[in-house]
């Protein structure tokens, strides 16, 4: 089943569920996009990464401050040094860590939140349900990303996870708004009809037969959610209100900030190629997978 | 009548919902004020009476209250860090503000429009596909990158060194130019490859109804469609475009780059209250532009209805 238009709804099979033809057919169309394959075998290599730097393998001496200040970049120190003496490179290693660790909490809980409320809302549509989650979305969507953010950094007191809190309370709009125009569209399907026509409770119906007919939506909102995490990581980190303890990308790029001006390139050319090739690995796979789940709209 | 009674309900309910989420948030979950405002060594008496001006012995729905009409009224009380009257501090900035942000925002979407138009009139064309690919890298590039590296290129003896390196001293036409120059660029560089995008796919859709076909049957030149037929009736998308993007953009946007460049504008007195806990400014500021952009995605339903009757 790709996500149909209505019209052409009644003439299909009904299929309550994926069938492997399915799946078979965008795995070819995914594979045969040049760029987007370029994109998942990035973001397979920082993942890599992440994972090496979880099993303790790479990037455990990041905080260690065994150099020189500003040091060049050099045999001893790959991208050189920074204020304190910082091996640079092991601190740009250590954040696709927490990069990866940021972008998967957010677009996890953040896609999870906008499809549990949007098929709430798309089940009980133009009902008082519907009605609630709209102006939440619309409330959410009202208040300027970081001012909100700011607002529950300072309601949460530095507490390191208000960051993530802000982000997955206001990402999961978009999607709310995709999943909950798809499930509207799917309860007038045929295999919905026959659910809820031998009794099942509403419940079992959307997360068995509605839920998994909007996989196409939630996969590419999450590889959205996660660029958008890691980008706003960045901004927040430098405003204040971002990472508190570790390293980031953004924390390197903040503290950069300072040193450009007197010439100190370090720290803003390894987090910024890294940050760069992360968020395009994953723009390129978004597009990929949006365009092998909908080739209609897809660009040509 | 009863889509704009409907439609002024709606932003109503809206208006309390970001009033009452920056409330919660703030008000009623943030930090106690009282020793911020009193000091250390206070007596008893005098922490009862601070507490009883800050409303802390009220209830929860009448503090709601309070903060609406502290809101509406704009009697939003006085900086903690530097005493200053908080309405006094935004009429100060709010003009700085809008001149620093306003050119980069309507350039950024005029090129946006200009550039997803020229892709989508040679849709597939290898221009398009250099105008797409461009639109990509531009999204993966981080503001703060863009920011630090416009002011390493054009503002430092490390690049072309034309600009001033931070600071808003604006007297007339010229320093103004200078000193909005390299934040503008920034903001253009940064939504340009969203709006591009955005935008050719607006137009994408656009060109391919029935009565663009119709108009090229009848002989109309490709720019006279492009022009009339087509950006006309993308009217509507590009609208909500632009009205939904002023929050990102405009008011998320001023943070970054007026703390970045240190001009004095609503972006830096936010900022600087962020990082001093300066609970008076911070309400004011959230509830305000909050509240403001609900207004003004308001009067933008009104005017659809205005301009195209098949609004409903």
């Amino acid at each position: 089943m790709i996500s149909s238009s209505a019209g052409y709804a009644a003439r299909e099979v009904p299929a309550p569920t994926r069938d492997r033809g399915a799946a078979e057919r965008i795995w070819v169309r995914l594979r045969d996009d040049r760029s987007g394959m370029i994109g998942l075998v990035v973001v397979g290599l920082f993942l890599a990464v992440a994972a090496a730097v979880w099993l303790g393998l790479a990037g455990q001496g990041w905080s260690a401050a065994d150099g020189g200040r500003w040091e060049p970049a050099g045999p001893q120190h790959w991208f050189g040094t920074n204020v304190l003496g910082q091996d640079v490179f092991q601190r740009a290693i250590y954040s696709v860590r927490t990069a990866f660790e940021i972008g998967l909490a957010v677009a996890l809980l953040s896609t999870a939140l906008g499809a549990a409320l949007g098929a709430l809302a798309g089940w009980y549509s133009h009902g008082w349900v519907d009605g609630t989650v709209l102006w939440l979305m619309g409330v959410l969507d009202s208040i300027p990303f970081f001012l909100f953010v700011a607002a529950v950094a300072y309601a949460m007191q530095g507490q390191p996870w208000a960051m993530h809190l802000a982000m997955i309370a206001t990402f999961w709009t978009t999607t709310g708004r995709l999943v909950r125009a798809e499930v509207m569209k799917l309860k007038t399907r045929e295999f919905v009809l026959a659910a809820r026509s031998i009794g099942l409770p509403a419940p079992l119906i959307l997360a068995r037969h509605v839920l998994p007919n909007t996989v196409h939506i939630l996969l590419v909102q999450s590889t959205i959610a996660f660029v958008a995490a890691i980008k706003t990581e960045v901004i927040l980190s430098f405003l204040g209100l971002g990472v508190q303890d570790g390293v980031s990308w953004g924390l390197m790029l903040a503290e950069s900030t300072q040193e450009v001006l007197a010439g100190h390139f370090n720290n803003f050319l390894a987090a910024s190629v890294m940050l760069f090739a992360l968020l395009m690995g994953f723009n390129l796979l978004a597009d990929a997978l949006q365009d092998a789940f909908d080739p209609r709209q897809g660009t040509p | 009548m009863s889509y704009t009674l409907r439609k002024a309900l709606q932003g109503l309910l809206l208006i309390l919902g970001v009033t009452f989420i920056s409330f919660l948030l703030m008000v009623w979950f943030g930090p106690d004020q009282t020793y911020t405002l009193i000091g250390k060594n206070a007596t008893p008496a005098q922490i009862q009476e601070v507490r009883q001006t800050l409303g802390y012995d009220r209830h929860f729905l009448a503090r709601y209250a309070d903060y609406l009409v502290e809101l509406l009224t704009l009697d939003l009380g006085a900086s903690t860090s530097s005493g200053e009257p908080v309405s006094g501090m935004l009429a100060r900035t709010v003009p700085v503000t809008l001149a620093l942000m306003l050119p980069g925002f309507v350039l950024g979407n005029l090129l946006g429009v200009t550039l997803g138009m020229a892709a989508a009139r040679r849709r597939g064309q290898w221009s398009d596909r250099l105008i797409s690919g461009l639109s990509v890298t531009g999204m993966s590039i981080s503001f703060l990158i863009i920011i630090i590296a416009f002011q390493v290129l054009l503002c430092t003896p490390y690049g072309l060194d034309l600009f001033p390196v931070r600071g808003w001293q604006v007297t007339d036409l010229p320093s103004y130019l200078r000193y909005v120059a390299v934040p503008s660029f920034a903001l253009i560089f940064v939504t340009l490859g969203y709006n591009t995008r955005f935008y050719r796919a607006v137009f994408v859709e656009e060109s391919a109804r029935d009565h663009i076909r119709t108009a090229h049957a009848f002989g109309a030149s490709p720019a006279v469609v492009m022009w009339k037929h087509v950006l006309k009736n993308s009217m509507v998308p590009i609208i909500t475009r632009i009205m939904f993007s002023i929050p990102l953009v405009i008011i998320s946007g001023s943070l970054l780059i007026e703390s970045y460049f240190g001009i004095p504008g609503v972006g830096k007195i936010t900022f600087e209250a962020i990082t001093n806990g300066d609970q008076p400014v911070l309400k004011a500021v959230v509830g305000l532009t909050a509240a403001a952009f609900v207004l003004i995605q308001l009067a933008a339903d009104l005017l659809y209805r205005a301009v195209d009757p098949r609004v409903a």
